[in-house]
């Protein structure tokens, strides 16, 4: 039953145009930065590295396929939250909107498997426009510009990755994306519980995300102590990844913090939509 | 009043006796040996061990051609000091500098004469060396240098004849020191606490080695001008 609600669900998805919104943007913006990289990329290089070639002679290709794609996941990730609340604040607030709860919710299925599927669909539609996103600045970046070793600044070095010990670091640095963007659309999904128009909910999750933003970056010792709490803080840990040696209980914590904050928003909606008053 | 002379009459000794070996004429001779070698290439494993670098030991060949043309070919990225790259030591003395011999040291049990040089010219970045000096061999086996802005570095050479009956280095390891915030910064920081104490670390001097083996030179095989064209592989 579920599986059929989740086809439903996604047939509804994808039948609106705004779902595409999201994946014109990444499809018109990734190309533009990988023209930019390719007119520009040898000077950000050799800027990154204007230091290093004062006591060193470098020698090979950094300019590839795999920097590229780094470089667009840093830019990114910051920005994908609100393709994903275009269409996740809609999933049930455009149920309201369109007139169609009733109908919904009188079908023989419960209000929990609707909030299921709901769910389901949403977290798909955010893990394709990851993947889509994957594909055009990893797949589309090989092609244009080869592969190679990558050169990433991590915190306390710079670390050179031989081309064979990439691959997987950028299949998990994506799949950790996918997680992370699961949860600005798990909170969509619960601030659309909450109203019966999608505006409100995409708003209210941008606004959400940029007030943890901020919070984040101002480094004051009161807001040192509640920066493990925002959800945000773990959006861009997919960089650890790009680390060496791997910081795997760092990477555990982000997981289980990102899960976690999945599973509380899913049962806050749930319990919020099985309460509901249906008058639409 | 010889309370007074005879710090003087000390410190005469002392200058006179170190300057009982002439360091011109042992750079000199440093100079003409290296002269001999018109151009050679040579196979190079590169190992770095430094804790603000971390990258994967490379292979690399290095094409040279007097006076100080250099080419290095890579499969890979590689990263070669640029002192001391060409184990020439015309780069350091082929400008105008002065020189004072210091005193007899052993390295590794090879007799050496200790001199150090400080070039004139305004805009080297070298502000002081410290050779030391095989004068058996003619063969700096190692430098000790202070360079503005970067820091200091150390290299040390150990030497093979070819076939050619030249010696080259058979080995090379470069120690630096390294002031942190002319290194490239992360794009951006995490905010976590980490991090933080990444960004306080990143004010600190860095230290490090690079060590170069080398094999399979080609000597005065008469190596064409095109070959160090490629302006990004050279030095």
């Amino acid at each position: 039953m579920i599986l059929t609600l989740v086809k439903i669900e996604l047939l509804k998805i994808f039948k609106k145009w705004r779902t595409y919104i999201g994946f014109i943007a990444i499809g018109v913006l990734v190309p533009l930065l990988h023209l930019a990289m390719y007119l520009e990329g040898q000077h950000s290089l050799d800027f990154i590295t204007r230091g290093l070639r004062d006591s060193f002679v470098l020698v090979g290709n950094l300019l590839n396929g795999y920097w590229i794609s780094y470089i667009i996941l840093n830019a990114l990730t910051v920005h994908i939250p609100f393709l994903v609340a275009l269409v996740a604040g809609d999933l049930l607030a455009g149920e309201a909107t369109a007139g169609t709860y009733r109908v919904l919710i009188t079908r023989p299925v419960s209000r929990m498997q609707v909030v299921i599927a709901k769910y389901i669909s949403g977290i798909i539609y955010t893990g394709s426009l990851v993947l889509w996103l994957a594909i055009m600045s990893l797949v589309i970046g090989l092609i244009v510009f080869g592969t190679g070793e990558l050169i990433v600044m991590s915190p306390d070095a710079i670390i050179i990755f031989e081309k064979s010990d990439i691959l997987w670091r950028f299949v998990l640095a994506y799949g950790f994306a996918a997680l992370s963007m699961s949860v600005v659309c798990s909170l969509s999904i619960f601030f659309s519980s909450l109203v019966e128009n999608a505006i409100g909910p995409i708003v209210a999750t941008m606004a959400i995300i940029i007030i943890f933003i901020i919070l984040s970056a101002f480094d004051v010792e009161i807001l040192r102590e509640i920066r493990p709490y925002l959800f945000t803080n773990y959006i861009l840990q997919w960089r650890e990844f790009f680390y060496n040696p791997l910081n795997l209980d760092k990477i555990l914590k982000a997981t289980l913090i990102l899960g976690g904050h999945i599973l509380l928003f899913f049962t806050a909606t749930a319990i919020i939509f099985k309460k509901k008053d249906i008058l639409s | 009043m010889s309370k007074k002379i005879l710090p003087l009459v000390l410190l005469f000794s002392i200058l006179a006796f170190s300057q009982s070996k002439n360091p011109d004429s042992i750079l000199d001779r440093v100079k003409e040996e290296f002269n001999k070698i018109d151009d050679y290439t040579v196979d190079v494993k590169i190992k770095v061990d430094v804790d603000f670098l971390k990258m994967p030991d490379r292979e690399a060949k290095i094409f040279f051609k007097k006076p100080d043309k250099i080419h290095i070919e890579s499969e890979g990225f590689a990263m070669l000091p640029k002192e001391g790259l060409n184990f020439s030591p015309l780069g350091l003395l082929n400008s105008k500098y002065s020189s004072f011999y210091v005193r007899e040291d052993t390295l590794t049990g090879i007799e050496t004469s200790v001199i150090k040089v400080i070039p004139l010219e305004g805009g080297a970045d070298v502000i002081l060396s410290t050779l030391w000096v095989d004068t058996k061999r003619d063969l700096i086996l190692k430098i000790e240098s202070s360079r503005k802005p970067q820091g200091t570095f150390v290299i040390d050479l150990d030497y093979l004849k070819t076939d050619k009956g030249f010696w080259l280095p058979s080995s090379m390891i470069f120690s630096f020191s390294i002031d942190r915030s002319i290194l490239p910064r992360q794009f951006n920081f995490d905010a976590d606490s980490d991090d933080k104490k990444a960004r306080e670390d990143s004010t600190k001097t860095r230290t490090g080695k690079v060590f170069l083996d080398y094999s399979n030179y080609k000597i005065n095989t008469g190596l064409s001008d095109e070959i160090f064209e490629n302006k990004s592989n050279q030095k």
